[in-house]
């Protein structure tokens, strides 16, 4: 099955979630809750407190599924959204002491081989995302990959890697920045 | 120092929506940011940009699969919701109305040279078009209400997707607290005429808004929009 096919079949399930269709729900889940609970889980390094949020993310899909348009997002970039933001904002609110990785721990995973599902999901724009990335500082790149993957702020970014604050503002936005002209060329 | 974009606000405001996104605001810069959010359309778009083109670093992240009484507990959290929630709250926001300008001026001015052609702009009274913009800022749809006043004209001007679902036109009028009224169903592949109900038909004025939402096949069964807004504009005097 191709890209296509699979990103029009999630999506046809969401347009029936939005219709209150449990079991179009459940295929969603299948579908999609061990890649979203990984991201969770990377972002908060908790188990309980990742399928908490878990929970959370799919009754936001439930709830939230007639605003998902088809036409803008795929739906599995959508769902990573949700997954994201819900853990984010569980990582800011709770005082479970995080642990302190090392940087390069973000470029350790950040290759590894696809599952099958996200070797079709992998489409073009990611691609383009990955050269984009590499035409950057390296450790710019490094920087904003381990912002994106473990929801760190500024702050715990700039004392992770030993730089004063302002120079990791300046390393990501300049990153942004550079990375808003690649893509959008 | 020009290139230390640290000393430039203007590079920090334009790059709040990456931040945003990225993952590197504080709780109440992300507050504060999902507070404009329902406000402004033009940082939406912002977010939905880097939203879909920085998703693609969480294909770093290996799968591991949930335990099973995940899925129980779902299950048992959405049994008490009947029906999903709609989408109200966008709607009820008259300022998400007011932030839409008129982009795409090119494609606007050839469909109306095209609407001029075929007679439907009048030449003797103030015309009123709307250019229907997707969240992108891209035209979907042109529309202009016809000499008489009491029908309006709607053309697509692009093809925006493939969705199964209805594709149905409001009036939104100026004003506080005002709930959109369904002009009818639309298609995307052709232009339609739709007669607007006599007692909005005074009321189509400028800065009056038409908007399009993706609804279940024959409409919304609410009377009011249930789906996604795909495409909106402000009525204006050409």
């Amino acid at each position: 099955m191709d890209a296509d096919a699979t990103r029009s079949q999630l999506a046809a399930a969401l347009v029936r979630v939005a219709g209150g269709d449990r079991a179009a729900l459940r295929v969603v889940y299948q579908d999609t809750s061990a890649k979203l609970f990984g991201v969770c889980l990377r972002i908060l390094k908790d188990r309980g407190e990742a399928e908490d949020v878990l929970q959370e993310v799919f009754v936001t899909v439930w709830r939230r599924a007639a605003s998902f348009d088809p036409g803008r997002a795929s739906p599995i970039t959508w769902m990573v959204a949700i997954a994201r933001n819900r853990a984010i904002d569980r990582l800011r609110a709770s005082a479970v002491s995080r642990r302190m990785e090392p940087i390069e721990s973000a470029d350790a995973v950040s290759d590894p081989a696809p599952a099958a599902v996200e070797r079709v999901e992998l489409a073009q724009q990611h691609q383009r995302l990955s050269r984009c990335l590499e035409e950057l500082e390296a450790r710019h790149a490094s920087a904003i990959r381990a912002a994106f993957l473990d929801g760190t702020t500024y702050e715990e970014l700039a004392a992770r890697m030993s730089v004063p604050l302002g120079t990791m503002k300046s390393w990501i936005r300049r990153g942004l920045l550079k990375l808003r002209t690649c893509l959008e060329a | 120092m020009s290139t230390d974009d640290t000393t430039d606000p203007a590079a920090g405001g334009n790059l709040i929506a990456a931040e945003y996104v990225l993952g590197v605001l504080g709780a109440e810069e992300r507050r504060e940011v999902e507070r404009r959010l329902a406000q402004e359309p033009a940082l939406a778009s912002e977010v939905a940009f880097w939203e879909e083109r920085l998703g693609g670093i969480a294909d770093a992240v290996a799968p591991v699969v949930p335990p099973p009484h995940t899925w129980s507990q779902i299950e048992a959290a959405i049994a008490s919701d009947a029906r999903p929630r709609t989408t109200a709250s966008l709607w009820q926001s008259i300022a998400f109305w007011r932030g839409f300008g008129i982009g795409a001026a090119t494609l606007a001015a050839a469909s109306i040279a095209a609407l001029a052609y075929i007679g439907l702009v009048p030449a003797s009274r103030p015309a009123l078009m709307a250019t229907l913009a997707g969240s992108s800022g891209q035209p979907n749809f042109v529309a202009a209400v016809t000499a008489t006043g009491n029908s309006l004209v709607v053309v697509p001007a692009s093809l925006l997707t493939n969705d199964p679902r209805a594709m149905e036109l409001w009036l939104i009028l100026p004003g506080p607290n005002q709930r959109p009224h369904s002009l009818g169903l639309i298609q995307p592949g052709q232009p339609i005429r739709l007669t607007i109900p006599p007692e909005l038909a005074g009321q189509l004025t400028p800065d009056a808004a038409l908007a399009v939402s993706l609804e279940p096949p024959g409409g919304s069964p609410t009377g009011q929009p249930t789906g996604p807004v795909i495409a909106s504009g402000k009525l204006t005097s050409l």
